[in-house]
């Protein structure tokens, strides 16, 4: 095995590529786990997003329709979800399985019945997601290869995220988002209308997950398959659990799982097994879930015990 | 009105507005809806190989659907059935093809029980996770579903293969017998409608389902009462895991014969579904159970005869679960009834 060639300076963008629908996704869900509402639908509304940027990108010529048109799709998504969880008190894990569901099921009918095709759709009538390439790099010979020819959602995320970061932690909407998540109550009591703050944090989430969607199948790849986020969404939710529901170090965690994927598909070209590859970023996923939560508790344990000396 | 009354009322309620907007779908691609529908009953009970279908994919179901329900009474939200399936039947066609120095009466119990215990070991993961770490068990359970996929998959394509175009293993020596031939409904059948009156017996009438229901309802006075929440959840789990185990070894055992590849796709879920839909009332979920394997049975009979494409029916599975879980969503009249009553 040649390490030298799975660990090329190549590996650093690859990572970032397979690393960006999580965050993405991830971020879906860190928004409305600040208002306290676990976005399970996550992975649902990044597949109708997918389908929606796919059809909408085929049959208009026009990615940046297919783009818009997605985050409409995951924002409808969403609204279903929170419609059913604030004003009919539904489970969010039980409506949330629901909504995957859902989008696995309505994906499907509208490939079968709208596009006429089963299982893939992959035509060159539909327009990707433009890549960005930054001639003044061509001859720096180590960024020109991590630098060059991203994608503008891959651009974008990184703007996302800082922004997502801001909007938290920064601004007086933040606030209040934060306060409704940690203690409703209270933030009613100061005035805040807890069900519109966490309607308006699910709808935003609706549509970066759309986005999410959009990225996946215009940006990431260029076709729609059925089941293609094939649990992304729950990585992502995974991610945000890892981070806290901080944005930048959610994104650090994505890009764990991005780096197993990226170093699995490596392997793959020695001999191993695609199955045990394709098995590696889900294991990572759980390891790394159960290994925060696990230091997190023995946390919050010392805190308590520290305050029993006092 | 007695409650249970009123939860039947519900769910069917809850149905027809499902079929309701499924037609929507339907007409909005064209077709004709009662015509699809009519095809779709057709397809599920027209003729005997119809039926023994029908009944060969009410089995797992019937399984799936009790050991979502047995986790969600301790408050487990066990989406990894589906796992435990496809482990299960691993197990089941590992032990029946190489473990042939048994008496076939005692290598089929074997089997079972090779295949629950090894789902339930399967359940424990995410159970102790949860348990003791507070790790979210939907989260942990659907990414171990698509682990144990890659396993089975990697399994039957490379140490276990039978060396043929498709990804399956070597044939099984034992099989539970099937009737109603040329159809693979087996006796599972009758294995999975007594394991579920048993489940129903041991939560409702023994100590430790009293135990259970206390721990799903309020942990905390489980706790006070002397009752360890840890250790009834994670058994709970186990419980649900080693049914989910049983659902596969039926499968490999009496349906197919041999393991397939990806062969219990969508049986976890439709389980979920179905005991989610009557918000976990084991008496009731083997009727949703039912109801779920005629629409997909069904299915295929109404995709040949309409030009309706049968993804339908999972659309219409679909919107049936967000709308019965929406709690308040048919309380309309109990309103006017508690006016009533206060006049």
């Amino acid at each position: 095995m040649d390490f030298g060639k799975i660990f090329s300076v190549s590996l650093i963008y690859a990572t970032f590529r397979s690393a960006t629908p999580i965050i993405y996704a991830a971020l879906c869900a860190a928004i409305t786990q600040q208002a306290d509402i676990l976005n399970i639908g996550t992975e649902g509304i990044m597949l109708t997003g997918a389908f929606a940027a796919v059809a909408v990108s085929y049959l208009t010529g026009s990615w940046l329709l297919g783009v818009i048109v997605a985050m409409i799709a995951g924002l409808i998504m969403a609204m279903i979800m929170a419609v059913g969880h604030i004003r009919y008190k539904a489970e969010i894990c039980a409506i949330g399985m629901g909504i995957n569901l859902f989008a696995l099921a309505i994906t499907k009918f509208l490939l079968n019945s709208a596009l006429g095709k089963s299982g893939t759709f992959s035509e060159p009538g539909i327009i990707a997601i433009p890549r960005v390439s930054l001639p003044f790099l061509a001859k720096v010979p180590f960024l020109k290869e991590i630098f060059d020819n991203w994608c503008i959602t891959e651009w974008f995320v990184i703007v996302l995220i800082i922004l997502v970061w801001f909007v938290f932690y920064k601004t007086v909407w933040g606030l209040r988002l934060r306060a409704v998540g940690q203690f409703p109550m209270a933030a009613q009591t100061a005035g805040i209308n807890v069900n519109s703050m966490k309607y308006r944090a699910i709808a935003i989430s609706g549509l970066i997950g759309g986005l999410a969607g959009a990225h996946l199948s215009l940006g990431y790849s260029k076709m729609f398959t059925e089941n293609m986020t094939n649990a992304r969404g729950f990585m992502g939710v995974a991610a945000m659990y890892f981070g806290g529901a901080h944005p930048i170090l959610t994104a650090a965690g994505c890009l764990v799982f991005g780096l197993t994927d990226s170093i699995g598909a490596r392997l793959q070209a020695y001999g191993v097994p695609s199955q045990l590859v394709l098995l590696m970023p889900y294991v990572v996923t759980i390891a790394t879930l159960a290994v925060s939560m696990a230091s997190k508790m023995a946390r919050e344990k010392k805190k308590k015990s520290a305050l029993a000396k006092a | 009105m007695n409650v249970a009354v009123k939860s039947i009322q519900k769910i069917l309620l809850t149905m027809l507005l499902a079929l309701a907007i499924g037609a929507l779908f339907i007409l909005f691609i064209g077709e004709n809806p009662l015509e699809a529908y009519g095809a779709l009953l057709r397809g599920a009970f027209n003729g005997k190989l119809k039926i023994g279908t029908t009944l060969a994919s009410f089995t797992p179901l019937l399984l799936t659907s009790c050991a979502f329900a047995v986790a969600a009474k301790a408050g487990a939200f066990n989406v990894g059935v589906e796992g435990e399936v496809f482990l299960g039947g691993i197990t089941a066609a590992y032990i029946g093809i190489n473990w042939t120095f048994l008496p076939a009466p005692v290598l089929l119990i074997v089997c079972f029980l090779g295949a629950m215990t090894v789902a339930a070991l399967w359940a424990l993961i995410p159970a102790v996770l949860k348990a003791y770490y507070r790790v979210s068990e939907v989260c942990v359970t659907i990414l171990m579903n698509s682990v144990a996929l890659y396993i089975t998959s990697y399994l039957v394509s490379g140490p276990m293969s039978a060396g043929v175009a498709n990804a399956q293993s070597l044939p099984v020596t034992v099989n539970l017998p099937q009737f109603m031939k040329p159809s693979s409904v087996n006796a599972g059948l009758f294995i999975a409608l007594i394991t579920v009156v048993f489940m129903i017996w041991v939560l409702n009438k023994t100590t430790f389902g009293y135990k259970v229901k206390t721990v799903g309802t309020n942990p905390s006075h489980a706790e006070y009462v002397g009752i360890s929440p840890k250790k009834i959840f994670i058994q709970s789990m186990m419980l649900s895991g080693a049914l989910g185990g049983m659902a596969g070894c039926i499968e490999v055992l009496g349906v197919h014969g041999y393991f397939l590849n990806n062969f219990a796709a969508g049986l976890g879920s439709n389980g979920m579904l179905a005991s989610l839909i009557v918000k976990n009332n084991l008496v009731f979920a083997p009727f949703m159970s039912f109801f779920l394997a005629v629409l997909k049975s069904g299915a295929m009979g109404m995709q040949q005869s309409t030009g309706v494409p049968k993804s339908i029916v999972d659309t219409i599975t679909a919107v049936f679960i967000i709308v019965a879980t929406m709690e308040l969503l048919f309380q309309f009249k109990d309103k006017k009834n508690k006016k009533e009553k206060s006049k």
